[in-house]
């Protein structure tokens, strides 16, 4: 009976110290040399600037300019995968084929982003891709366009990639939630003379909802951290369209050297997500308890 | 027989929209498998048109020639560790979370949850550092340590989740029994807890063989380039060759995809119980 005290710290003292190392230590440093500044691109003969890093970072147009893409980039993977999974999880919900049809969308998030960004490099190709070729043969050549070369759209077809392997993955999730319905409950409702947008906004929603906040959460929590399919894609180009957080760091790190700078970015894009996140939990689940 | 037509209809709108998402699904991939197979000129002919004449010998050649079966190799190297390795410090830990109350539980299980929120470049620096001391560059080693980390937080979270369900008398009968806290560890949770750790197994496999960002960095050789890293060198060498590289991408996709739908029920789970249940 002595023993059962210390056991539990001693099961979760390895796994706790490799997080102690390899996460939570690194993150303290991000933060502590966000502080700091080197008197040279590529230096490590750091010196104390209190927030005069912040301060560059307020400053940084493109700073803003990532931020209102993660914005954008949230708004997107709100309206279009999680909308279709929402709509394909409805159609699909009393189906016998319905785990035909979700084991089949969920594949292209087996997919890593490289192989989808050169697969979907291909098909925005304006050349030889498949996108325009298609659009010419339906007749409809005035839609042809340069897609990822066109700052006006690149952003929207990046997200389109992110989305190929999103929607299934919604779907899954929404549909698994649907297994916890009462179908009773929906049986009693037509009886009640309910109409289906009745039902599903009375009776489905309501049983799903917690499944939905998760996905909400989770799915700005993956876009703010979206990094491979743009840094493969598009590397932020053309002219900063589809530039992010994390591939503006990532250049600001390897090829200018900045590492202070890039510190301070990181840890801020960190601040935002930690608190996105305790904000949305909070607000999302509170309410209702 | 008005109501039954246009229920009829809706039916059919509804299989169409599903079977449409299913080519949206699928046709890249199929678009990557056919096009594996082309020469170059008949790729430019006709990216929708299957093969005229299969060249199976792309991959003959993408293996052997360009040597990416030394990047197959470190991939499974690399994902297979970061599994195990996962595996042993999730267990216990989650283990420990669910079945045990003792001070500071809830504090460090919260902490570790947030750390799933973390982005990887907000890591870069100090684990790039960190290996570059430990002159893990370019090493195993230096694959392998950082992904542990990253993949380790949903593990134990995953764990946990599962192992809260196991019902308390089976606990308790195994006590009474006798065993001490590792032999319930062994005999009694773990078998039960197969289904989750089957889960932690497959998604912790994927993710790490489908990793790209801190491999990137750590791997500047060759020889030590887990796959993603090296197509992403294909890609700026042989741009034009576009048969090859769809190849490489084949030979990328195509153990996920099997492992996938061999393990999918595993998968499923693994990936609806937090959504569920959380």
């Amino acid at each position: 009976m002595q023993r059962k005290k210390a056991h539990p710290y001693l099961l979760v003292l390895p796994a706790l110290l490799y997080i102690g190392v390899w996460i939570l230590y690194p993150m303290a440093k991000t933060f502590y040399l966000s502080f700091f500044s080197a008197p040279m691109v590529f230096s490590t003969d750091y010196f104390y600037v209190g927030l005069q890093n912040f301060s560059q970072m307020i400053t940084d147009s493109i700073f803003w300019l990532t931020l209102r893409h993660a914005v954008l980039w949230v708004l997107l993977t709100l309206a279009i995968p999680f909308m279709v999974g929402l709509a394909l999880a409805q159609i699909l919900a009393y189906r016998r084929t319905r785990l035909f049809y979700a084991t089949i969308y969920f594949i292209p998030m087996t997919i890593s982003f490289i192989i989808a960004a050169t697969v979907w490099g291909w098909i925005y190709n304006p050349v030889f891709g498949g996108l325009n070729i298609f659009l010419e043969s339906l007749g409809l050549r005035g839609f042809t366009r340069q897609w990822l070369a066109d700052p006006n759209l690149a952003l929207f077809c990046l997200n389109m990639i992110g989305s190929w392997g999103y929607f299934g993955f919604c779907t899954l999730i929404i549909l698994s939630a649907y297994q916890g319905v009462n179908p009773s409950l929906h049986d009693a409702a037509k009886v009640d003379g309910a109409n289906s947008l009745q039902r599903f906004l009375h009776v489905t929603l309501p049983s799903i909802k917690y499944t939905l906040y998760f996905l909400l959460v989770f799915s700005v929590i993956a876009a703010m951290k979206t990094f491979d399919l743009v840094f493969v894609s598009t590397k932020g180009g053309p002219h900063h369209a589809t530039e992010i957080v994390a591939v503006y760091v990532f250049h600001l790190l390897l090829v200018e050297g900045e590492i202070n700078y890039a510190a301070t970015l990181s840890a801020t894009l960190t601040l935002i997500i930690l608190v996105l996140t305790v904000f949305m939990t909070r607000f999302l689940y509170r309410k209702e308890a | 027989m008005n109501k039954g037509l246009r229920s009829l209809s809706r039916e059919a709108v509804f299989n169409v929209v599903l079977v449409m998402f299913v080519l949206v699904a699928l046709y890249p991939i199929y678009m990557l498998f056919s096009t594996s197979l082309k020469t170059p000129a008949e790729f430019y002919r006709s990216m929708f048109s299957l093969p005229s004449n299969p060249r199976w010998e792309n991959y003959s050649m993408v293996f052997i020639k360009w040597g990416f079966y030394r990047n197959f190799i470190n991939s499974l190297i690399f994902a297979g560790s970061v599994t195990s390795i996962c595996l042993v410090l999730s267990v216990p830990a989650g283990y420990a979370f669910a079945l045990y109350r003792f001070r500071g539980r809830d504090v460090l299980f919260i902490t570790i949850l947030l750390a799933l929120t973390l982005s990887e470049v907000s890591l870069l620096i100090p684990i790039y550092q960190l290996l570059n001391d430990l002159k893990l560059i370019n090493t195993y080693g230096g694959l392998i340590f950082p992904q542990v980390a990253l993949g380790l937080p949903f593990a134990i979270f995953l764990l946990t989740t599962f192992f809260r369900e196991i019902p308390a008398e089976v606990l308790d009968a195994g006590k009474i029994d006798g065993c001490s806290d590792l032999r319930l560890l062994w005999n009694i949770v773990l078998p039960l807890g197969m289904p989750a750790i089957k889960a932690v197994s497959v998604m912790e496999l994927m993710w790490a063989w489908n990793s790209f960002f801190f491999p990137f960095v750590v791997t500047t050789k060759y020889h030590i380039m887990p796959l993603s890293v090296s197509l992403m060198h294909f890609k700026g060498r042989y741009t034009m060759q576009y048969g090859s590289m769809a190849t490489t991408c084949v030979i990328m996709l195509l153990p996920m995809v099997v492992l996938y739908l061999v393990m999918q029920k595993s998968f499923v789970r693994g990936i609806t119980f937090g959504a569920v249940k959380g």
